[in-house]
């Protein structure tokens, strides 16, 4: 299974949980898959899916999933200490992990060498996490979700790979004013 | 503790209801005080970089998010500034204890402090300078125009300041 594919699956579990999405192919994928109001799709600053996602976790009570990827997670890898001391039990991260920076031409990340992400994950504090197969995702997220008691980190191990695909067609403000439409802040859409 | 009592008491009344911080020893007081504060969000982190985007979070969720950080960090974060606060036109507000400027014992600290208003500058984010106890009455005013213009702000409190708190 490839990162389409799983966030394909997804759609079968993803309703209307807020969704912080990371940056580049995997936006992308996500918008050509099945764009929604309630998904916010990162244009730029790499690394930040899971501090956006935790940020608005922290400030409201719906369910909130950040989307993130290996690659990411390792150039803002600070943020899962924060996660393991700081995540109310409405956030998930899940991490989709291919070994690969997909984005930039499916270079290899260090996942596919020394580093396992669930060990850091453990180490840096975080609490339920969980790391399976692509197939395994969507009843572990769909347990994380139901949990109104713990925040959950899952690590989707998959394979690499992408499909062609275009630039989103919206701009920064659009995705973000539909967003806050979603959560009831914008009235003026 | 007079100066820090000031300025998040003027934070606050200009809307700001959720900091971080990464820490600075002028900051010691501002810390102490948001620790003990139940009306408001408060978390240390460890890097500003990822506070830009944790604040991002909070305003998407209705907060107004201000990271309390030395100038150092504005250099740790130019790129989540540009294609993520600005992009998305995010406010929030930076307050930052100026290292470098006259009192500083550090001089390894001049470096950051030389470049820092320039960084500023490049990015287009509106500056407040805080040199005297009665700068800090504009911090309100400077706050809520960060929510007003949608963009992030930057409050500077310089060392001497600090130094007197």
């Amino acid at each position: 299974m490839n990162r389409f594919e799983l966030l394909n699956l997804l759609q079968q579990t993803i309703e209307n949980e807020l969704v912080i999405c990371n940056i580049g192919l995997p936006s992308q994928e996500l918008y050509k898959i099945n764009d929604r109001p309630n998904y916010f799709y990162m244009l730029g600053s790499m690394g930040l899916a899971s501090s956006i996602g935790l940020g608005l976790s922290l400030s409201i009570d719906k369910n909130v999933i950040s989307i993130d990827g290996d690659g990411s997670v390792l150039m803002n890898m600070n943020t899962l200490a924060t996660i393991g001391n700081r995540a109310p039990s409405n956030y998930t991260l899940l991490i989709v992990d291919n070994g690969s920076y997909g984005s930039t031409g499916d270079q290899k990340t260090f996942t596919n060498e020394s580093t396992s992400l669930k060990n850091v994950a453990i180490g840096a504090g975080c609490k339920n996490v969980i790391e399976c197969s692509g197939e395994e995702t969507n009843e572990n997220l769909q347990k994380a979700l139901t949990d109104k008691n713990n925040s959950y980190v899952i690590i989707s191990k998959i394979k690499s790979g992408n499909v062609p695909i275009k630039p989103i067609p919206l701009n920064a403000v659009t995705i973000r004013d539909r967003f806050r439409k979603e959560i009831g802040l914008v009235s003026y859409l | 503790m007079k100066i820090s009592q000031k300025i998040i008491k003027n934070l606050k009344s200009g809307g700001a209801d959720f900091f971080l911080s990464v820490p600075c020893k002028l900051l010691a007081n501002m810390i102490t005080i948001l620790e003990n504060d139940k009306e408001i969000y408060y978390s240390a982190i460890p890097r500003e970089e990822e506070g830009m985007g944790i604040c991002a979070g909070a305003y998407l969720g209705n907060k107004l998010p201000c990271i309390m950080m030395q100038n150092t960090g504005i250099g740790n974060s130019v790129n989540s500034i540009v294609s993520l606060l600005q992009l998305y036109q995010i406010p929030v507000v930076f307050l930052i204890s100026y290292r470098g400027t006259p009192g500083e014992p550090v001089g390894a600290q001049g470096g950051m402090g030389s470049v820092t208003e320039d960084i500023l500058n490049t990015l287009r984010i509106p500056m407040l300078h805080c040199n005297i106890e009665e700068d800090l009455d504009k911090i309100s005013t400077f706050t809520n125009h960060a929510k007003v213009i949608e963009s992030p702000v930057a409050v500077l409190c310089n060392f001497n300041l600090m130094e007197d708190d």
